[in-house]
């Protein structure tokens, strides 16, 4: 690198979060390589069982299950997030700020907010059964709230905005002469979506994907608010180590194996993206 | 005679109350390279789009091959547009990108591999054939672009200014290679373009646009030798003018005394005119005499030596702004020249040209 001058601008920021952030975590990380104590205590010797224990079936099966709600969830805001970023990519330039601001507007109301809103709409006797009341329908309604669907509704809603964002930023940019020319070239509209579009997009379809999918895998609020007592994200679990198990080694030991996972798939995404963009110019 | 390949009827494109294209009427033959010339903003990029199929029309028709076309979406046109920006696919290699066109075709795949390589050898890529365009050339994403164009044989060809993003020299190659390429595919070529001298070299016939209407269409020798207008006069190569009004069926000029001209029919007395003339058909000479002959007289401002010409600027009773004379190296050396040399002026009535002022 030429000029450093920019890098020493950094410094603050890396001090802040290595201090604050990187430090913590590895000391929180470390009791993983402990054993637990008598009454919730650490005892300093060196063991992996903590390690070992997480990839015993009962909890891997925990592991996999979260992994399958995260990428459902992750899934449908993309579809969904794609679809209205491309609404709002065709909209004429002076709408598409204002749409914009709606599409993110729920994400400036408490996070806690938005998924009680949730179980108003979901309960037994809540909005949407009403609705389906009104609308004339008599037989006995499937059970709504406390379910691993909704689950994943409310993690779809609340990240939605994220991938929204994510495709956005590809989509608009996008020269509308080249999907033209793909037309011109003798493609149907949607064949130009499928060969240009599409591929075209795909660092924003990843980025929001990996997004929804690692901030969902974590999650334990929306779980414990729609799924019920009875349904455990990784988040769950986590969260019972430290605060009501007083298992700090082990609810280390699964947070490592929670942040490997994010860790690679961001790794994963950042190196698709590239991939995708061929930004790799080479200059003659 | 036969049927034209591409008629225009009337063909109006408004954008709320921007006229971009105002009833054009035009029709274009088979294997002709045709150049739409105009200003920015003139419509010719409308126009194109238009008959790409990107834009239909708000009233007119466009007929091809006598069918009318308007409505026909741009898939299924055997017509091909050459973006201005080129409009390349960026995730696809070179060779994808011009295999691109007979895919959607539904060709079959050892003919796409056999024609991609064909068209490759002709735009001179085949070595890049594995790149992605962003790792080439200016000239050679235009080449590409062309290619990718090219290798579906399309009934009529339009290029958006294919030339306006390379640099000078690289212009003039591609100028011929375009009119070599139309030459050997037998494919009609309608070029948009802002550079006159660009139109004069390689077309066939050269319509001017203003405004979004046809102001003049004719081949390049009559729109340089015959502009029909002070619009046209003005756009196409260097013109001076020179004010002038009637007066009894003569033309008097700035400096009031009688100015050489062919008088159109029409004009009334005391109407106000400008005589234009090109500067290669001004003739100079060393002053004879008095001052009071009978030949306006230059002072020399400026000269510009150009290899085979020499340009003069003189500055002269006639107009305000300085007429540019073209000697031939030739004439240049007969007559010494130095700045503040006083010179005649003299031209033939034939090779002037008058306009309403
Ligand atoms: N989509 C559009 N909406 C509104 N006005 C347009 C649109 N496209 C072109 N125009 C207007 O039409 C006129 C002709 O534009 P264009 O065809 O691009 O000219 P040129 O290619 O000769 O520079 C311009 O005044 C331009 O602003
Ligand atoms: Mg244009």
């Amino acid at each position: 690198m030429k000029d450093r001058k920019p890098l020493y601008l950094m410094t603050p920021a890396l001090a802040w979060l290595t201090a604050f952030m990187v430090i913590p975590c590895l000391l929180i990380l470390a009791l993983a390589f402990f054993r637990r104590g008598l009454y919730g205590g650490i005892e300093y010797t060196f063991t992996l069982e903590n390690l070992a224990l997480v990839f015993d079936p009962l909890y891997a099966g925990i592991f996999l299950k979260s992994a399958a709600i995260a990428g459902l969830s992750a899934l449908i805001a993309v579809i969904i997030g794609y679809a209205a970023a491309f609404a709002i990519a065709a909209a004429p330039s002076r709408r598409q700020p204002i749409l914009l601001f709606f599409a993110v507007l729920p994400f400036w109301s408490n996070y806690l907010v938005r998924t009680y809103a949730w179980i108003v709409l979901l309960n037994r006797e809540g909005l949407i059964t009403g609705l389906a009341r009104w609308l004339g329908y008599d037989a006995e309604m499937p059970r709504l709230l406390y379910t691993e669907g909704a689950v994943v509704v409310g993690l779809v809603y609340n990240y939605l905005p994220f991938v929204i964002l994510a495709c956005y930023a590809p989509l608009s940019r996008l020269n509308p002469e080249i999907a033209e020319a793909s037309r011109d070239l003798g493609a149907s509209s949607w064949t130009t979506f499928r060969r240009v579009v599409l591929p075209m997009t795909v660092p924003g379809i990843a980025t929001g994907f990996v997004f929804v999918f690692v901030l969902s895998i974590g999650n334990f609020v929306t779980p414990a608010l729609l799924g019920g007592g009875q349904f455990q994200m990784i988040g769950n679990l986590i969260y019972a180590q430290f605060l009501t198990a007083n298992d700090w080694p082990f609810g280390a030991a699964l947070s490592m194996v929670l942040i490997a996972i994010m860790m690679g798939l961001l790794t994963l995404q950042t190196f698709a993206t590239e991939r995708a963009s061929g930004a790799k110019r080479e200059e003659s | 005679m036969t049927q034209p390949l591409l008629s225009l009827r009337n063909v109006q494109k408004h954008f709320g109350t921007v006229r971009a294209v105002d009833g054009l009427n035009l029709d274009i033959q088979e294997n002709e390279f045709f150049a739409l010339l105009g200003a920015s903003g003139s419509g010719k990029t409308t126009l194109l789009r238009m008959l790409a199929g990107f834009e239909v029309p708000t009233g007119g028709e466009i007929l091809l091959d006598g069918k009318d076309v308007s409505n026909v979406p741009p898939n299924r046109r055997p017509v091909n547009l050459m973006f201005q920006s080129y409009a390349l696919f960026p995730h696809m290699t070179i060779a994808q990108n011009v295999a691109y066109g007979l895919e959607m075709e539904k060709c079959p795949k050892a003919e796409i591999k056999t024609r991609v390589g064909e068209m490759l050898e002709i735009i001179q890529l085949s070595h890049l054939a594995g790149r992605k365009p962003d790792q080439l050339s200016g000239g050679q994403r235009q080449r590409v672009a062309l290619g990718r164009a090219l290798i579906k044989r399309p009934r009529l060809l339009l290029l958006d200014e294919p030339l306006g993003a390379l640099d000078k020299k690289l212009r003039g190659d591609m100028q011929l290679e375009l009119k070599r390429l139309q030459h050997e595919f037998g494919i009609t070529f309608i070029i948009v373009t802002h550079d006159q001298e660009e139109a004069l070299v390689m077309a066939d016939r050269v319509a001017i646009l203003k405004d979004g209407t046809l102001l003049q269409c004719a081949s390049p020798h009559d729109i340089y030798e015959r502009p029909n207008s002070r619009y046209a006069a003005d756009f196409i190569g260097v013109m001076n003018f020179m004010p002038a009004k009637v007066s009894n069926g003569r033309l008097l000029g700035a400096h009031g005394k009688p100015v050489t001209a062919q008088i159109p029919e029409g004009l009334h007395e005391g109407a106000d005119v400008v005589v234009a003339i090109r500067p290669e058909r001004l003739k100079v000479s060393a002053p004879q005499g008095d001052a009071a002959g009978s030949l306006p007289r230059g002072r020399v401002l400026a000269t510009a030596y150009h290899g085979l010409d020499l340009q003069l600027h003189l500055e002269t009773e006639l107009c305000a702004d300085p007429i540019t004379v073209r000697l031939t190296a030739q004439e240049a050396d007969q007559i010494a020249l130095s700045q503040g040399d006083q010179l005649e002026l003299g031209w033939d009535a034939k090779d002037t040209r008058v306009f309403a002022a």
